[in-house]
Order: C-alpha cells, then sequence, then structure tokens
C-alpha cells in the first residue's frame, strides 16, 4: 500500500537539472547565493541532510555533474516531496527537471549520469 | 523592517508553486501508458531537453583548453576547400547522433512520442 508516484525508483537523493548554467557556478557569490536558495526550497519539503552543488574545475577541465544541484533528504518520504513539488517549477527562468538519483553514487561522490 | 543588517534577497525560485506537472488520476495514466512517469523515459527526456540546449547555444561545445585537448585528426576538405571536420563539427556531430538514438530509445518505449521534425529513423540494419 506504498504510494508509488515514480515507479519504485525514489531514493533518498533528489537531483535538479536544468536548473543552473556553467557561468551561474563561476561567482563565488553567485554560488553561494544558489547554495541558499536550494537550502531554503529544499528544507521546505523535508529534513535536509545534504547539499551537493558541483562547481567547475577552475583549469577549465570538465568536472562531473556540473549544472546539476544534489538534495539529499534524511527519508524517501522528503525526497518525494521535494521531487513531486519542485519538478516543473522555475529557478531563475529555466524550468527545473527533477529526478531520483541512485543512493550509492551519490554516497561516492559520483555526480555524472 | 525586521532583521536589519541580515541582507535582504530575492530567492530565484519562482514565486508561483501552481505549474509543477500535474498528477494525473490513475485511470489517465492507463489510457497515457505512464507517459512522463516512468523514470527511464524521464531521464531520456531530460538528457534530450540537455542536447538540444546544448546544440542551440552559442558557446564552444567544448571548452577544454589548447593543452588538454586531445589530438585533432586529419583535416577533410569539402570540394570548396572548406575544412569540414572542424573541431565544433565534430562535436555537432557527436551530439546529434546522441539525440537521434535517445529519440529512438524514447519512440521505442512510448510509440505515442511525437517525435521532432527532424528526426530520421534509423536504418535498419540487415
Amino acid at each position: 500500500q506504498k504510494l508509488m508516484l515514480q515507479g519504485g525508483s525514489a531514493t533518498k537523493v533528489m537531483c535538479l537539472t536544468h536548473a543552473l548554467s556553467v557561468d551561474d557556478l563561476k561567482d563565488d557569490e553567485e554560488y553561494e547565493d544558489i547554495m541558499e536558495d536550494m537550502r531554503q526550497e529544499g528544507g521546505k519539503h523535508g529534513a535536509l541532510v545534504n547539499v551537493v552543488i558541483p562547481r567547475p574545475n577552475p583549469n577549465g577541465e570538465p568536472s562531473p555533474g556540473v549544472g546539476k544541484v544534489f538534495l539529499e533528504y534524511s527519508d524517501i518520504e522528503g525526497a518525494r516531496k521535494a521531487q513531486t513539488a519542485m519538478n516543473g517549477r522555475k529557478f531563475g527562468g529555466n524550468q527545473v527537471v527533477a529526478v531520483f538519483y541512485p543512493e550509492n553514487k551519490f554516497a561516492q561522490g559520483e555526480y555524472e549520469g | 523592517d525586521s532583521g536589519s543588517g541580515v541582507k535582504k534577497r530575492k530567492s530565484r525560485w519562482a514565486d508561483d508553486e501552481s505549474t509543477p506537472l500535474v498528477q494525473l488520476p490513475d485511470f489517465i495514466k492507463d489510457i497515457t501508458g505512464g507517459i512522463g512517469f516512468d523514470p527511464e523515459v524521464q531521464a531520456l527526456n531530460s538528457r534530450l531537453l540537455e542536447i538540444s540546449r546544448m546544440l542551440q547555444s552559442p558557446m564552444a561545445l567544448d571548452d577544454r583548453p589548447e593543452g588538454a585537448r586531445s589530438p585533432s585528426p586529419e583535416p577533410i576538405y569539402d570540394n570548396n576547400g572548406v575544412r569540414i571536420n572542424t573541431r565544433e563539427y565534430r562535436a555537432r556531430e557527436r551530439l546529434n547522433k546522441e539525440r537521434q538514438e535517445i529519440i529512438s530509445q524514447i519512440i521505442k518505449k512510448n510509440p505515442a512520442f511525437k517525435p521532432p521534425a527532424d528526426y530520421r529513423p534509423p536504418r535498419l540494419q540487415k
């Protein structure tokens, strides 16, 4: 009798894509602002454990997961609420896509894919 | 004015919370075949959007500095002597190919999906 809105794939980690551009992440102040926005908004839906926003390498090398935002919740319920609420919303004019992200990959610091 | 000294900043999140994707009731999900709810299709769709955005943006498709790149292939020129396999060109080819493949996969999972006008189905292998 579990409510499965997203198939069986719900995890505690929610990943936002299409919210940020690489340029948004280069400026330190802007980065802090974005981090704060994500913490505030993400915290409305459940208990946030961790927020990870990968940044581009200063040396110009490609770094994994740039442009994504990872929100880790203390339970799946929080992540599920956040996914439902944040998917399709606009952040800085961009329509955000929210999907669940594999917990094991997140735990290992793998942000690509 | 409460909290003077605290920098008041507007969140980048849009105000309206009423626009997220509508959760359809179960009977409609059956009709639509659960389109948009299959996480795999969702992931394919999001990659497709990402690629489309990259193809449309004027920014360089590969911004690695000169030294960090792998060696270029031998140049190929067209009949007018214009080089056709530039880095930009190859990057676009690569993205276009991935785009076509993703569309094929989405169609396979969801036959009702309407592909973009420039989509060419892959030729069947013998």
